[in-house]
């Protein structure tokens, strides 16, 4: 072989190994982009974790096997209790937000969750979010038919850092909260026709409100690092929240659109 | 009072709960109560379509760029959202009786009344069916009319899925809650 030809070769694979880059440039524009999972808002009562899938119905946490593509594999189902509403997961621990309280079960090398702390609270609607030092939970009354007589809107702050003493630090009153993000310090509530609130939640025996934005209807969110997703019955709106406080309305996709 | 009175007594009383343990609710001939609508005709099927006018969501998430928001019961719209100061709808999965999905990689996993029903989305263009299985949530909400005490309509399960409930008078209902 001559030097030509060598220097042809490298080149030609230069160009084939430069072609295989700009073709994964083009398919990198799809939901299915990355192998990671996505991210689902306060109220998801589906959420995958590893080669699982976890579901929630009124009494149970399902799981399912999904570590091959052609074939879902029911393995499991544990009992929760009563009126389970929402998953949220976070390392090896799912918290679930039910009728009568808080759960947070730890998911084994297998799989299989197990029941490891609880907190009980007067039958209500309230999803939950968590960052393994803190969980916020938030209990509804308004539009919630389940609730007991005698329950409240409120934003519960919870000591998590033991998850099987789950420890209630703090209660803040609220309009009728909904979904909730967590961002770090900062929180969204969400309050349904009265919009959400901002809040900072640095300290949790002091939770300082930032700002409420009313001109939404919002009932769940997702916060993406300085993208704020909001949903409603009627919209999906976003909000770029980078600067705290110069929170930016950036687009709105309304009911009938 | 010797034993023999009072093993009597005992199993008297033994015999009163053990009946009592479940009192029967006296069913009326006819009354307004909840009855089950089922699902006709194919709901199984999965259809892609154009954007699609929102009119009531629900839930939300989230994946490389893309939201995607459940539609109640209906399906879900995928809105590209690369540039969020201009999302753009772009399709409509129809799933009847979805409420709930999750996405690992380009599998989109969603519930399609109690079958779980698994997406291939890593073509948008040509999304499909990779899979399902059927019946994979039997403890279904449906199963018994929500946020409601009173005389129902026992489902036949024979008749199908049940997309919701509906008031009206019933006869002899044999379910209540």
């Amino acid at each position: 072989m001559s030097k030509y030809s060598l220097f042809l070769i490298t080149l030609l694979t230069f160009f084939a190994v430069a072609c295989e880059e700009s073709a994964a440039d083009i398919a990198l524009a799809t939901p299915g982009q990355s192998s990671s999972t996505g991210t689902g808002g306060s109220l998801a009562r589906f959420t995958i974790k590893g080669d699982f899938l976890y579901t929630v119905d009124a009494q149970n946490l399902n799981v399912f096997n999904i570590s091959s593509p052609d074939e879902t594999i029911p393995v499991a189902t544990v009992q929760a209790g009563f009126g389970v509403e929402t998953i949220y997961p976070l390392e090896n621990f799912l918290y679930l937000g039910t009728q009568n309280g808080m759960l947070i079960f730890q998911v084994g090398a297998d799989g299989i969750p197990a029941l490891i702390g609880n907190y009980n609270h007067i039958t209500s609607c309230d999803p939950v979010v968590s960052d393994g030092h803190f969980a916020y939970v938030t209990l509804r009354v308004s539009e919630c038919q389940e609730a007991a007589f005698g329950a409240a809107n409120t934003l519960d702050v919870l000591d998590v850092s033991d998850p099987t003493q789950p420890n209630l630090l703090s209660s803040y009153p609220m309009d009728s909260p909904y979904g909730l993000g967590l961002d770090e310090n900062i929180l969204f509530v969400c309050e349904g026709e009265r919009g959400f609130k901002v809040m900072e939640v640095s300290d949790p025996q002091n939770i300082v409100l930032l700002q409420q934005i009313t001109s939404v209807n919002a009932i769940d969110v997702i916060t993406l690092d300085g993208l704020l997703l909001v949903i409603g019955p009627d919209a999906v709106v976003e909000y770029d929240y980078s600067d705290i406080h110069n929170i930016q309305k950036l687009s709105e996709i309304a009911i009938g659109e | 009072m010797n034993n023999w009175q009072t093993l009597s007594i005992l199993m008297l009383l033994v015999s009163i709960f053990l009946t009592c343990e479940r009192p029967l609710a006296e069913i009326p001939d006819e009354t307004v109560g909840m009855a089950p609508v089922y699902y006709e005709g194919d709901w199984q099927t999965i259809q892609v379509l154009g954007a699609q006018p929102i009119s009531r969501l629900h839930k939300i998430y989230y994946k490389d760029g893309y939201i995607f928001a459940g539609e109640t019961s209906k399906g879900i719209h995928i809105i590209d959202n690369q540039d969020p100061t201009n999302p753009q709808k772009i399709k409509f999965i129809q799933i009847i009786g979805n409420s709930d999905i999750a996405i690992k990689g380009s599998l989109l996993y969603a519930n399609n009344l109690n079958d779980l029903v698994v997406l291939d989305i890593s073509d948008l263009e040509h999304i499909s069916v990779r899979h399902r299985l059927e019946n994979a949530f039997p403890q279904g909400t449906l199963i018994t009319p929500p946020n409601y005490n009173g005389f129902f309509e026992c489902p036949d399960p024979a008749m199908g899925q049940i997309q919701g409930w509906v008031e009206q008078t019933i006869q002899k209902p044999q379910c209540w809650q």
